[in-house]
């Protein structure tokens, strides 16, 4: 398959601060492309240079073979955006914002208004298309706001945390729109998200960015599969080398590691550094990435109760993208 | 054809936003009603804003006597007595502004209820509204001499006849000397015996009086409030940044330039509808009020010229605000301090002759006040496109200034 889109080396710097540290991925024509991160990680900066609103500091990307940073209102034409805010006019109706974003886009007479109909019907308001936006419910809006992107029937389409606020009944609506429009219109969509669930569900391949790169692209079952059969952390008193070497040992355990990592003491002004000083591990918590997690449960327990190392803690995390992301970072999605 | 989307668009949010079209069509409105009252009580200025009046009194009689003292006690002019070849000699030097000539035969003249004419001249420079304002300030004080002349005379000639027709003494009684008096009073306000005529020395000429005083409020709040319009276009900027449809605007095929054009069209659009409106209830509203009605002069359509000068000046201002103001309270601080208050200074309400005396050249930076300037050449005093080439350039110029800076600082991300 041709990429639509194709991303080499994009970086966004503010000053000193890079909020995207030149990534490069490319998605396919007709691809579900899912950008998976916490707040704050870059994905909206991202999606905002390559629409057009920001330009990029460096790097560049191709749309459709055309240059973002040479070509941008050939771009624009192919794009869609639909932005995380409801970017809508709340006082004028909905038929009108999509009106008015369809002539923006050089849309007039009949084809217009046939479009405008048409992604009434797509997200379900044709019954309610000449009320006041303002007087929408959250996930009403959040479905106009998907309309105005889709009126000029993009080849690409944006969607930035589409579905935040919505409850989930108008979520799965949303889920269906993207859908549809992705199998029916062969239509190509980035969808960026902290939700993992709605990655896993709409995306063939996702990139994990955190803190402006991206530490992990692949397609879903590839990154869960990283995790092998998930991960367990397990509080303990005490922790050293040898532990964590019998535990990486154990049958079903891939790998045990200190979780956080060790912290050296600071020393106090003046104090000379001891050669014999031990690293402290405030409250040591062990990571097992198990190849099958209800096994190796089994076996880390049996292990540590014959060795008399008493449990003060214990979390068994499923293989999903959340506990990859977790497993890459050290970080929640939504910390 | 984008840009005049995003221009019908934002008239369409602006038409359902009825506090807005309040504050953009009604306020005006009650504004000129109130202020056309009050400044047509000018004449009563405070003792510390005079004026210094120059005066030739070629006169030098009773009558010439009674008007130097109605001048002064007028309370905005402060006369100054002038020989005639020592006053013509600093004016042509532009050492004085003005001068008032009262010519010799005046006492004569008016004590015999004759028409006599006192001639005001000012040097092509002096600033037009402050020469509009002596001329009210004579005017006024001229008129109650007249109708004071006026009534003496007529009783004078009562008491003439009395005195040679005793035998017909029962024909003056009360009810008819009420009615004399009351004649002479109309006929002093319809042909007063006194006249003003100014005169410029380099325009050819004489050109008769126009009475206008209310066109002083109708000109200075028509140019306050199409200024406002500045915080319309800096909001609905600000609008679309917080509700996130600039990003969505900024994402379509269409460049910046459009996309402010877009932005700017209304405040164009509304600012002459705005002057239409007020200038339309100037003309024909103050007139049914019972108030002094303005014209707009020989040369409409250099007015018509001039309202769109002033507002391009105006949404060049709101743009500028936009890119320079963070918050929504920043909105209304600067629109406060430069809109409404330098529209203030800049003569909305008060004639600037009389702030003039205060500010100085501080006001030619302010752009409402050649706004002002302009409009009342052309509308108050009757001038030509010609004679505001200056206030038309001057207003261009701001507008560039405002619109190059506003687009320097302007913030797309």
């Amino acid at each position: 398959m041709t990429p639509i889109l194709e991303v080499d080396q994009l970086e966004k710097k503010y000053g000193d601060f890079s909020a995207v540290k030149g990534i490069s991925f490319s998605v396919e024509e007709g691809e579900v492309f899912g950008l998976l991160g916490p707040n704050g990680a870059g994905k909206t900066q991202t999606i905002s240079m390559l629409t057009g609103v920001i330009p990029p500091t460096s790097g560049t990307a191709r749309i459709a073979g055309h240059d973002i940073k040479t070509e941008m209102n050939e771009v624009k034409k192919v794009n869609g955006l639909v932005p995380q805010d409801l970017a809508l006019y709340p006082t004028l109706s909905a038929r009108a914002n999509l009106n008015f974003f369809g002539r923006i886009y050089g849309l007039g007479g009949s084809e217009l208004k046939d479009r405008v109909e048409d992604v009434l019907r797509i997200v379900a308001l044709t019954d309610r298309a000449d009320e006041a936006v303002g007087n929408y419910s959250g996930g009403m809006k959040r479905r106009v706001n998907i309309a105005a992107g889709l009126v000029h029937h993009p080849r690409l389409l944006f969607l930035d945390e589409p579905t935040v606020g919505v409850d989930p009944q108008s979520r799965n609506h949303i889920f269906e729109s993207v859908m549809r429009l992705n199998r029916e219109r062969g239509m190509s969509v980035v969808y960026t998200s902290h939700y993992m669930e709605e990655v896993e569900l709409l995306c063939n391949r996702v990139a994990i960015i955190d803190e402006g790169n991206i530490i992990a692209l692949d397609s879903v079952k590839n990154l869960i599969a990283i995790l092998g059969g998930g991960i367990i952390y397990i509080g303990l008193e005490q922790v050293d080398d040898s532990l964590l070497e019998q535990l990486s040992n154990l049958p079903a355990v891939k790998e045990a590691i200190l979780s956080p990592p060790p912290v050296v003491p600071p020393l106090a002004e003046g104090e000379e550094p001891m050669s014999e000083a031990e690293p402290v591990v405030p409250n040591p918590i062990v990571k097992i990435v198990a190849e099958n997690s209800q096994e190796a449960v089994v076996n880390v327990i049996s292990f540590l109760n014959e060795e008399d190392r008493p449990l003060t803690s214990l979390e068994i995390l499923e293989p999903n993208l959340e506990s990859v992301f977790l497993h890459l970072t050290g970080k929640k999605l939504r910390e | 054809m984008k840009s005049l989307s995003i221009a019908l668009k934002d008239l369409q949010i602006m038409l359902k936003e009825r506090g807005e079209l309040l504050q953009l069509f009604l306020l005006p409105l009650i504004f000129i009603i109130v202020f056309s009252g009050a400044l047509g009580a000018l004449g009563g200025s405070e003792e510390t804003q005079r004026l210094p009046l120059p005066v030739v009194d070629l006169d030098g009689g009773e009558a010439a006597q009674v008007l130097l003292d109605g001048l002064d006690a007028a309370g905005g002019l402060q006369t100054k007595h002038y020989d005639q070849a020592d006053a013509q000699s600093q004016l042509e030097s532009n050492d004085i502004n003005r001068m008032l000539i009262i010519p010799a035969d005046f006492t004569t003249v008016t004590s015999q209820g004759e028409l006599a004419e006192l001639t005001l001249i000012s040097h092509p420079n002096a600033d037009l509204q402050e020469t509009e304002a002596v001329r009210l300030v004579i005017v006024g004080v001229a008129s109650e001499m007249s109708l004071e002349n006026q009534i003496l005379a007529s009783l004078r000639q009562m008491g003439d006849m009395q005195a040679n027709a005793p035998e017909e003494y029962q024909v003056f009684t009360t009810d008819r000397v009420i009615s004399q008096a009351r004649s002479q009073f109309e006929t002093a306000q319809a042909r007063p015996l006194i006249e003003v005529i100014e005169t410029v020395p380099a325009q050819e000429g004489e050109r008769p009086l126009v009475e206008s005083i209310g066109l002083v409020a109708v000109s200075g709040i028509a140019v306050l409030f199409v200024f406002g319009t500045a915080q319309v276009t800096a909001r609905s900027i600000y609008d679309e940044k917080k509700i996130g449809s600039f990003r969505r605007l900024l994402a379509a095929p269409m460049s910046k330039s459009s996309l402010l054009s877009g932005k700017m069209l209304p405040n164009i659009i509304v600012g002459m509808i705005q002057f239409t409106v007020i200038f339309a209830f100037g003309v024909f509203g103050l007139k049914l009020l019972g108030l002094n009605a303005p014209t707009l002069g020989n040369e409409p359509l250099s007015v018509v010229l001039v309202c769109f000068v002033i507002c391009l000046c105006s949404t060049a201002f709101g743009i500028l605000i936009a890119a320079i103001a963070r918050t929504e309270n920043q909105i209304g601080g600067i629109t406060s301090l430069l809109v409404w208050g330098l529209g203030i200074v800049g003569g909305a309400f008060i004639p600037i002759a009389f702030l003039d005396q205060f500010l100085g050249p501080v006001v030619k930076v302010i752009p409402q006040y050649w706004a002002n300037r302009a409009l009342s050449s052309l509308m108050l005093r009757d001038l030509g496109l010609a004679d505001v080439t200056t206030e038309i350039l001057v207003l261009l110029g701001f507008t560039l200034l405002f619109f190059i800076i506003g687009l320097w600082r302007f913030d797309f991300d």
